[in-house]
Order: C-alpha cells, then structure tokens, then sequence
C-alpha cells in the first residue's frame, strides 16, 4: 500500500469535497482507485480529473467512510491503489449524461475527448444546483445541458426529460452515462430503440478492487465490475439481470 | 487426458476454484467453469449472514497476498439459493464450503446445504483471520476437529465431506488422520498460512483492517506442497491440494505431492480468470511431454 499526502482541497458545496493528491500511476477515464484512511476504511473512487500531474478525487458526505474523509486537512495522508477497472472508450459526437456525484467519472472523460478534439454535448442533472459539480468546467468543455429537481440551475426536471430530443437536434452518435442505477433504467429504456452504442460507468460494493473476492460480480453474466468495469458497454449491460434492482451489500445479501 | 476422478464424480480437469475466490453468485461461478475448472467451490458460509471485516481487507505483496475478509456471507439461505441457481444451469460439480462458530453450528449449517444438494461440502476448520472472535481455529485441535468430523457426516447423508485444513497445529498428517478415522471423505490442504502482517511505513500501521490475515498466493506454495505430501502419506482419502498454485508447475507438484484434485485462488489475481485454462494447458503438457496417459499415473509419485 502506497499513501499520498493531500496536496490540495476543493469544496464545492456542503458535504462535497475534491481531493488533489500526487499522480503517480497512470489513469484512464472511468478507472478508479481505493482510497484508504488508515484506521477507518478503504473505498473505491472514480478519479474524477487528471490536472497539473495531480489526480483529483471527488467524494460526497454518505456514510462513516466519506464523511470522515471530509474532516481530512491538506498534508493528511491517505492510500490510493490503482488504478483499477476498465474504463471508458473514446468516441466522436457523444452525450455525456451525468447524475449527482456520480458525474465525477464524465470530466475526465471530458478532458480525454476535448485531448482528442472530439465534439461532446453535456446533459446533467442533480437534485440541487450546488450538486452539479465542475459546471462550469463542463460549459467551457462544450455544450451543456442542466437539469435541477427544484429547477434551481437549467431545468427544473430529470435528465431523462428531454433526452430524445437533445440525442436529435444534436445528432449524437455515441451516449456516455455515470449516476444512480435508477437513471441508467431510464435512460437504457429511452436509448435502447434508437439503436445508439453507450457505455454505463457502473457501482457495485467493492471489497478487493482485484477481481478475486466475487463481491461486486454481475447476475446474468458473472462480469466483475471491478475488473471488467466500472465502465461497460451496451452488450454487457443487456446481460445483467439485476440492473435498477436490489444488488449486494458488504455480506453478499441483496438489499 | 486431465479427466480426473474425485470421490464418486469425474471432473474434466483437475482444477477446482478455491473457496473465497469469485464463489459468492452462481453467475460468478458458472463463468470460472467456462474457463475451464473442473469444479468450484462456493463462498464459506455460515448460519447467519456476516459483513466480515473492513477494508482493506485483501492486500497483495511481493510474493503473495494477505487477506482478512473475515468469513463475509451472505448466510445459509442465501447460499444455498445461489447453489440451487447454479446446479439449475450447470452441470460441473460445485462444493458448497460452510463454517460454524460452534460445532453445532457445523451440523445445523451441514444439514440445511444438503437442501441444495451440492455435490461434496467442504468444511472450513481452519480460517486465520477470525482469531479475535473465534479464537484458535477448530483444526488446530485433535478432539474439536474429530466433534466436527462426526457432526457434519451425521447430517451430511450421502453427501460427501471435504475437511479443509490449514498448515499449523499439532501437524498436518495428524490431523488429516483423526478426520479420516471419523468418516471424512477427502481433505482440503491447505487453507492460509499465519496470520501474518504487514505495516505501511508511511503512516506506520498495519495495512489490513483486522491487523492480522491469512497469507496466500506464490509464498506459500512450499508450504502448501509439504502439506499435501504429509497428508498423502498419513491418509487413504483423496487430497483437494490448494495453495499457491499459479502456474502449471506448481499444479504438477501438488499432483506429485499426492493430490486428487488441485485449487486454485489467489492465481485469479496473477493470470486473471485465463489461469484455469492456462493451468489445464500446462498440466496436458507434461503429461503428454512425459509420455503419461492421465494425473492418475503421477499421482504421489514423489513419495517413490
């Protein structure tokens, strides 16, 4: 195990923090790494950003793991392993669908199509526009669609809302989605007819990050999401027969 | 050519998945036998379901990896759905591995998997990573390890029962006697060595959540072969010989050493879930290299 002290802190509102540490192993969007706080926990993360030769860690106050990370101070020193996964591939003329926190993995996915001049629309959407994290990195990245629950930043709604539209008018080839499994339903319902390649940037509870526990495989298919994920493409996600339903928790039982 | 004959079933290849590695879903499982294992070994279960210990909780070193999973489960009933799941959608064998707290936790958990009917149990006595709450392990000791022998084959019926013991105690080939003479039916050598440990020299603690864990992986392959080749001299029952099996070699070894069948685990994290075939490849090989005909024909032959 390898520890890094924090080089620098963002918060982007309450409970959401960015974490910068030194990079030191090579990273690809949709890759993530375990993150340890020695004496609490260790969880996997998506490294959300690749600036300045530091990689950059995006975390919401969840649970007892997160939360403690919040009370973290620049020069503290936590564990990252990584990195691990399988991440996403890049693609011309995509939609880039974000929820929540869980748009972390869109902007370094963001940064390697803007790397390879590729053209990319954003659509995201939070409960809350403070939620929306690196907004306005997005809208310098390209064109950007906001979704807010209470309609406090773009429109008031769910990204799922005018979807069919944007993929239209925007002559989108390939979709790129990351956030709660419950919006992957959804919009998986709306983008399957319309016969569009996309890519999933998936969670599952995580314990060994290496691909040999069994803990965050797939029903359907057996995939480890660990290994062969987080990110995965439209054939492995038409396998999976729990997408949207109870998965495992740190026992194996379904909750 | 690597058609094995374990107990009373064959297997395709000698290769069984470990207990603990990817044996969690029935998904999971039935995608190592498409690599090639001969059999799989389910998650070590018990009655009620366990979250196990934090992470980190699997942390791989130089020469092998350490682990403190701490027996999580998702508990019997659980299981023994994922078991049925399986056996409804593959025919490779599967042994459901269980553990008790108590040993007559052993026989409850024994009688309740037969609903599924697996086709051998295997009985986790000898886990190195739940000291702070279970003590010393069972197979450390010659009376708790024949109560639990007699226990699980009283309510195991026509189910065969694997006893997996681990490297330490009063010695292997004594132990693996006391579970031959009441009635098991094949031994499992070996489980992981320790506890060891290992401390980050930056923040200056133990790296494993639980301090302590069971070592596997390429160090303990010596370990593990003298293992075998101890219990093969003291015992008549076939021997599932596991433990740091990683490349073809090392499973001819176990095979020379004296064992029916071989697991494979940590070697998942190594060679990915390929090793199966990798393994089965290998093992041909030498056969054919050789001039044998089947394992059968080398089987102990290091004790000549």
């Amino acid at each position: 195990m390898k520890t890094y002290p924090i080089r620098k802190i963002h918060e982007h509102g309450p409970g959401v923090k960015s974490f910068y540490f030194d990079k030191d192993f090579e990273i690809r969007a949709g890759e993530f790494v375990n993150v340890w706080s020695p004496g609490v926990d260790e969880k996997p993360y998506s490294v959300s950003a690749v600036i300045d030769d530091m990689i950059e860690v995006s975390v919401k106050a969840y649970g007892p793991f997160s939360k403690d990370l919040m009370i973290k101070k620049i020069g503290d020193r936590l564990g990252l392993r990584g990195s691990f996964g399988h991440g996403f591939t890049l693609h011309d003329n995509a939609l880039l669908i974000g929820g929540g926190i869980g748009i972390a993995p869109l902007r370094i996915l963001a940064q390697e199509l803007t790397a390879k001049g590729y053209r990319f629309v954003n659509l995201l959407g939070a409960a809350v526009a403070y939620e929306i994290i690196f907004a306005s990195d997005f809208e310098k990245a390209g064109k950007t669609y906001f979704t807010t629950d209470d309609g406090s930043k773009g429109k008031k709604g769910l990204v799922t809302d005018d979807l069919t539209e944007i993929i239209e008018n925007e002559k989108i080839e390939y979709i790129y989605a990351a956030g709660p499994e419950i919006m992957f339903v959804k919009v998986k319902e709306i983008i399957d007819p319309l016969n569009i390649p996309y890519e999933f940037c998936m969670e599952r509870y995580m314990k060994c990050g290496i691909g040999i526990c069994g803990q965050c495989c797939l029903d359907g298919s057996g995939i480890r999401l660990c290994v062969e994920g987080p990110v995965l493409k439209k054939e492995d996600i038409a396998q999976i027969t729990e997408l949207g339903m109870k998965h495992r928790d740190a026992s194996g039982r379904r909750v | 050519m690597i058609k094995t004959r374990l107990l009373n079933f064959y297997l395709k290849s000698p290769l069984i998945l470990a207990s603990g590695i990817l044996g969690l879903t029935a998904s999971s499982m039935k995608r190592v036998i498409e690599f090639g294992a001969g059999a799989v070994t389910s998650k070590s279960f018990n009655k009620d379901w366990r979250t196990g210990h934090k992470n980190p909780s699997i942390v791989p070193f130089e020469h092998g990896m350490l682990n403190a999973v701490g027996l999580s489960n998702p508990g019997l009933d659980e299981m023994i759905k994922e078991i049925q799941l399986y056996k409804e959608e593959c025919d490779t064998p599967i042994i459901a591995s269980i553990f008790g707290r108590s040993i007559e936790e052993f026989g409850e958990v024994t009688r309740r998997t037969c609903e599924a009917e697996p086709d051998m149990i295997e009985v986790n006595i000898s886990c190195p990573n739940v000291h702070s709450e279970f003590g010393q392990p069972f197979g450390d000791s010659c009376p708790d390890t024949a109560k639990i022998v007699q226990i699980v084959k009283e309510h195991a019926g026509n189910i065969p029962v694997a006893i997996k013991l681990g490297p330490h105690g009063p010695g292997i080939g004594v132990i693996a006697k006391v579970c031959e003479e009441n009635g098991a039916d094949a031994i499992t050598a070996i489980n992981t060595v320790g506890p060891g440990m290992l401390i980050d020299i930056d923040v200056q603690r133990p790296v494993l959540s639980n301090l302590t864990g069971g070592i596997s992986g390429p160090a303990i392959l010596p370990v593990a072969v003298k293992s075998v080749y101890e219990v093969y001299k003291n015992v008549k029952i076939p021997i599932i010989g596991t433990g740091g099996v990683t490349k073809p070699s090392d499973a001819i070894q176990m095979i020379l050493a004296g064992s029916t069948a071989i697991g494979v685990g940590t070697a998942v994290y190594y060679e990915g879930i390929e090793v199966f075939r990798k393994l089965n490849e290998g093992i041909e090989k030498y056969l054919l290299e050789k001039g044998y005909k089947s394992i059968e024909q080398i089987r102990g032959a290091a004790h000549e």
